[in-house]
């Protein structure tokens, strides 16, 4: 059964949102996504949010999606992924062939939370891994290894950083655009080498929100549909100490799921363009080793500026990296339109201390591999 | 057409109230016995989908990444979902997605909650769950919020608390059956009744325990249901509803969203009369009245008039016409919260093909529901499953199943195992936005304020600047209303937010108040004040005394309480429109916010082995069959294999002298983001001839360079905890 995208909104994203409520950064989002959509909220089955609980503030911070999102009294869950996992998951309800038309939604208000990495800290492991030093310190173990075994140098890491960094400039809703060198990055404060803080995603502000579809649903659309023809998802070991940390396993199994179902063998080949999560610019790398992408593929990378470049939105950045891949699929990205993209590739991981990572391909022409 | 799915085994944890099991420990249990029931092994489950309701109890954030090696969710793909209470009974509809998309053929569902490493007390965590801004500073918890709602209950149908009280005696009698029971007892309704008052009409035994545990069940497509079990049995409907966050807005008495998730599950399994339909029932009971409560929504019978019926005719037993909670229930096997649901579920699984053991209900049963519920009393889950009348199979582990056979690890107090405290630091400043600022700013000039959708003609509080209900129209006229209002329901609370109890002789009054001006159904919670106890009632008018304007900072505490009218005192409902305010970087301000926490957690079984050895200057891995490899550290499960491991008995010892640095890091900032004064270098360490590491901070001495290979040694602790992991350089032989 095919599943398209129907609609889009974003509202960021903002170094900080001061004046909107997380509440209204939402529902603004949602209404460009339901307008995109040519629905109205009522005409839609049900929601999916993607959501931490301490990132949020609440406990249980399921409980505050449904208003913002007009799904009052609706089929809604929350899944405690990054956006792609929550894409994923909304796919299989539609073809359990039991709901036409989904919401799926993210949000980030990094701004208010003012002791983030104590909520990153908090996610190690209270038995063996809390050692009261910046969680970081995961990143500069992976690095470390990446390097040792790659054949990738410390200044090819930081030339990620740098070229997402400028390549962002011409993105206006990425805040961080700025004219950076790979030395630059490298001159950067150590934060846990040898990682430092240009290789780090700064943290934004935005709101997320689609609007999906079955094919009958699609028929009824204005928009030229764009197919979700694949999806996948995996994770690797949540014990780091018997993880390998110079690979992403958890990308490998959801790549291997999402191209399958895509008809994809050769990814470099066939996809035009390819979002790959940049939190920290090893990842970048190492991400695309586990996506069968080699480096002649990064002018394809990442054409919003990435994470680099639109902040650190947490569960929200496989959010804006797909409203991004479905502008360019539509042909209109304007000053970043990478010319002729019609297929995407778009990977999202949910930052350390996980392996977690969802793989979803866009194709604007799809609907052939069903 | 979906796939049809089946539940083809289960497996679960004691419930305890304190568990010496790490959460992926608990979960690693619950797995490894699901698998054995189904008759399958790790290789053959497609997808793992994992439910626990809020990373606050277990105190880990992204609970459900560090679940993933318990859950066996390793190179896998791996979902966790959650809706709060709900979770148990959403986590095998999730499971279905899964399995009835064609995606995948087996997936194993699991859910964990371990309550206890939360302080001052589990229940304490619900303090977070309220509305950051507008409610979080009147120190409420969920057994206020309960009181409240089984008042409007009570009032409402006109169960007395004896009557309540029979659910209690009723689930805790049916517990006494069940292998994973943590609290089943014969007991009176005398003795739910003399139990000690905590928020009125709340009492102790009306009320489920905290609890330790994990469930897990497989879901197979038909095909290998038939080909693998004995007696599958089938997930016929489900249905899943999330009603607002704006609790007050609400009707208390009855569970709107439960039964709309009930019509759904209904309308897709073909039921058309559920009281005839539906053999058994296994409805959320976290409170004796919430049983009630969700019968009736999952009879979908706002009149309350079949399940009363019923109840009179003493019908919901085991050997009753409708049996509820044969299971025992939360209030009886206990409520470690998403297991609970999931162990509903197991109830289903177990009486629809026979394998309920002493359990198992008089009547012939075929079709069951389960039902789960929670948030801000506002998510229904609801599952439909039918087994096929297939006789009891005698060879079923389940039917003699007793409290010995299952894992999990009670201890009475966390200091009897290796343990280690932890105090977050969470803390937010939220925005307030254009709808709250000018509800906040009303606070400051002494007024209540609404604003009003033009499509609906709500008036509504607290304003917000869409509205939820008319597709986000726009909302843009806001108006002040009156701070006078009526009692729609009310609890006397001898407890605090943290569950510990008020000093003696002092109560809060909780109350959710309708406001004169506002629409009929919109209220406020706040503390009612100068009231005499014998005056307290439903339907009772109020009016907010203010803090002197001095004193007023733009929050709810602005208002000190409600107090009741006086004799003869005027009240009207008109309301005076006025201008919002203008937001700009002076007006738009933001909310403090904190997560008033801390956590004391056990070292696990694992864990334990590795601190005791650590003590004694010792390490050991622990041999697993199913890697033929020693773990670093020691493990009781091999996530891999998902295989039970003996932290003792399959021990290997191994060097503590002969580890190698496999990467190191220099970390300049401390665990907030601060400046080190001295960068500290974190070490990964293998040792040789295991499988694993160790990362700990590497000790160095003036003029120690650590490289990748270099030989460390680890260095021995009497004390517990990560931070007590270090290593120190090898000195190179001469
Ligand atoms: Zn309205
Ligand atoms: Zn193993």
């Amino acid at each position: 059964m095919g599943v398209v995208v129907m609609g889009v909104g974003i509202c960021g994203s903002f170094p900080s949102s001061g004046g909107l409520s997380y509440r209204e950064l939402i529902a603004k989002a949602a209404a460009t996504a339901y307008e995109d959509a040519g629905l109205e909220p009522e005409q839609i089955d049900g929601a999916v949010s993607c959501e931490e609980d301490f990132i949020s503030g609440y406990s249980i911070s399921d409980e505050y999606v449904p208003d913002q999102l007009a799904m009052v009294r609706k089929p809604v869950y929350t899944i405690t992924g990054d956006f792609l996992h929550g894409l994923s998951s909304a796919v299989m309800q539609i073809r359990t062939g039991r709901f036409k038309t989904l919401v799926v939604q993210s949000y980030c208000k990094a701004s208010n939370i003012m002791t983030k990495d104590e909520i990153v800290h908090f996610a190690l492991d209270p038995t063996y891994n809390r050692f009261g030093v910046s969680p970081h310190y995961l990143a500069g173990i992976e690095m470390q290894q990446f390097i040792d075994s790659s054949g990738h140098s410390a200044e090819d890491i930081a030339e990620i950083a740098a070229f997402n960094r400028s390549r962002a400039m011409a993105n206006p809703l990425a805040p961080y655009g700025a004219k950076l060198t790979g030395d630059d990055v490298i001159a950067s404060r150590p934060l846990a080498t040898p990682v430092t803080e240009l290789m780090f995603a700064r943290p934004a502000d935005a709101a997320v929100v689609i609007v999906i579809g079955n094919e009958e649903a699609a028929q009824e659309m204005a928009n030229d549909p764009i197919y979700i023809s694949g999806t996948g998802w995996g994770s690797g070991n949540s014990i780091i100490e018997r993880r390998a940390h110079d690979i992403s396993e958890g990308t490998l199994v959801a790549a291997k799921m999402a191209y399958e179902e895509a008809g994809i063998s050769v990814p470099q080949n066939e996809v035009d363009i390819a979002y790959v999560s940049d939190l920290y610019a090893h990842r970048e790398l190492m991400h695309m080793d586990a996506l069968g992408l080699n480096t002649d593929f990064l002018p394809f990378i990442n054409p919003d500026g990435g994470s680099q470049g639109m902040g650190d939105l947490m569960e929200a950045n496989g959010g804006a990296r797909f409203y991004d891949a479905v502008r360019q699929l539509r042909g209109n990205a304007t000053g970043h339109q990478v010319v002729g993209a019609k297929t995407a590739l778009l990977h999202g991981w949910r930052g350390i201390p996980t392996d977690s990572a969802a793989v979803v391909v866009l194709d604007a022409e799809g609907g052939d591999n069903e | 057409m979906s796939n049809r799915v089946a539940v083809i085994g289960a497996g679960m944890t004691k419930f305890v109230r304190r568990a010496q099991e790490s959460p992926g420990e608990l979960a690693a249990q619950a797995v490894q016995m699901a698998l054995e029931d189904a008759g399958l092994e790790m290789k053959d489950i497609d997808a793992v989908c994992l439910g626990t309701a809020p990373d606050a109890f277990d105190g880990i954030h992204l609970n459900g990444e560090h679940l993933i090696a318990g859950a066996g969710g390793t190179n896998k793909p791996y979902l966790r979902h959650y809706v709060g209470g709900g979770t148990g009974v959403f986590s095998p509809i999730h499971g279905w997605m899964h399995v009835a998309s064609g995606k995948f053929k087996n997936c194993l569902v699991v859910t964990e909650e371990k309550m206890s490493p939360c302080n001052p007390h589990p229940a304490g965590a619900f303090i977070t769950i309220f509305d950051h801004t507008t409610e979080q500073p009147l120190d409420l918890t969920l057994i206020h919020i309960f009181g409240m709602e089984m008042a409007r209950f009570m009032h409402t149908y006109g169960y007395s608390e004896e009557e309540l009280a029979r659910i209690s005696v009723l689930c805790k009698g049916n517990a006494l059956g069940h292998p994973a029971a943590q609290i089943a007892e014969k007991i009176t309704v005398e003795d739910v009744m003399n139990s000690p008052m905590l928020s009125t009409p709340v009492k102790r035994r009306d009320i489920s325990p905290v609890s330790d545990g994990a469930c897990a069940v497989v879901l197979s497509n038909e095909r290998v249901a038939r080909t693998h079990c004995k007696a599958p049995v089938f997930i016929d409907g489900v249905g899943f509803r999330l009603d607002t966050a704006y609790w007050n807005t609400r009707d208390l008495a009855f569970p709107t969203y439960v039964a709309m998730a009930a019509h759904d599950a209904y309308k897709m399994a073909g039921i058309d009369k559920p009281e005839e339909d539906i053999d058994i029932y296994e409805p959320y009971d976290p409170f004796n009245y919430k049983a009630l409560h969700h019968m009736n929504g999952l009879f979908m019978d706002r009149s309350g008039r079949k399940l009363r019926e019923l109840f009179d005719a003493d019908q919901l037993g085991p050997d009753g016409s409708h049996p509820i909670c044969p299971s025992g229930g939360a209030l009886g096997v206990g409520n470690p919260i998403a297991a609970t649901g999931l162990m509903k579920i197991a109830e289903l699984y177990f009486q629809l093909s026979g394998q309920a053991g002493k359990r198992q209900v008089k009547k012939s049963v075929r079709t069951g529901v389960a039902q789960a519920w929670g948030d801000l009393m506002q998510v229904g889950t609801v599952v439909v499953m039918s087994g096929e009348n297939r006789l009891p199979t005698t060879a079923s582990m389940w039917n003699k199943m007793t409290s010995k056979d299952l894992p999990g690890t009670a201890l009475k107090k966390v200091e009897d195992v290796p343990h280690f405290g932890y105090t977050p630091d969470f803390r937010y400043s939220w925005d307030n936005g254009a709808a709250l600022t000018t509800y906040l700013d009303g606070f400051k000039a002494g007024k209540l304020r609404a604003s009003k959708c033009n499509k609906c003609n709500r008036m509504m509080v607290p304003p917000r600047a869409f509205c939820e209900l008319c597709n986000l129209h726009p909302v843009n006229d806001y108006y002040d209303i009156q701070d006078t209002g009526t009692v729609q329901t009310l609890t006397r609370s001898y407890v605090d937010w943290d569950s510990s109890m008020l000093p003696k002789g002092k109560e809060r009054h909780y109350a959710v108040i309708s406001l004169d001006g506002a629409s009929d159904e919109m209220g406020i919670c706040h503390w009612l004040g100068e009231v005499k106890v014998k005056d307290l009632k439903v339907g009772m008018r109020v009016k907010a005394v203010w803090k002197p304007e001095k004193d007023r900072e733009g929050g709810i505490l602005d208002i000190k309480y409600f107090r009741p009218l006086k004799q003869g005192e005027r009240t009207s409902k008109t309301v005076k429109q006025i201008k919002p305010t203008e937001m700009d970087t002076v007006t738009g301000k933001s909310f403090p916010g904190a997560i008033p926490l801390n956590y004391v957690y056990t070292a696990g079984v694992g864990g334990t082995r590795f601190f005791e050895d650590l003590a004694k200057g010792k390490l050991s891995g622990t041999y697993c069959s199913h890697c033929d490899a020693v773990h670093i550290p020691a493990a009781n499960f091999c996530e891999a294999g998902m295989i039970a491991l003996d932290v003792n008995k399959n021990a290997r010892v191994v060097n503590p002298g002969s580890g190698f640095v496999s990467s190191f890091t220099d970390v300049f900032e401390d665990r907030s983001g601060h400046l080190l004064s001295k960068p500290k270098t974190v070490v990964q360490v293998v040792f040789p001839k295991t499988v694993g590491s160790l990362f700990g901070v590497l000790e160095l001495a003036k003029g120690d360079v650590v490289d990748v290979g270099s030989a460390v040694e680890l260095v021995r602790s009497r004390q517990a905890g990560p931070e007590h992991i270090k290593f120190r350089l090898k000195k190179k032989r001469k």
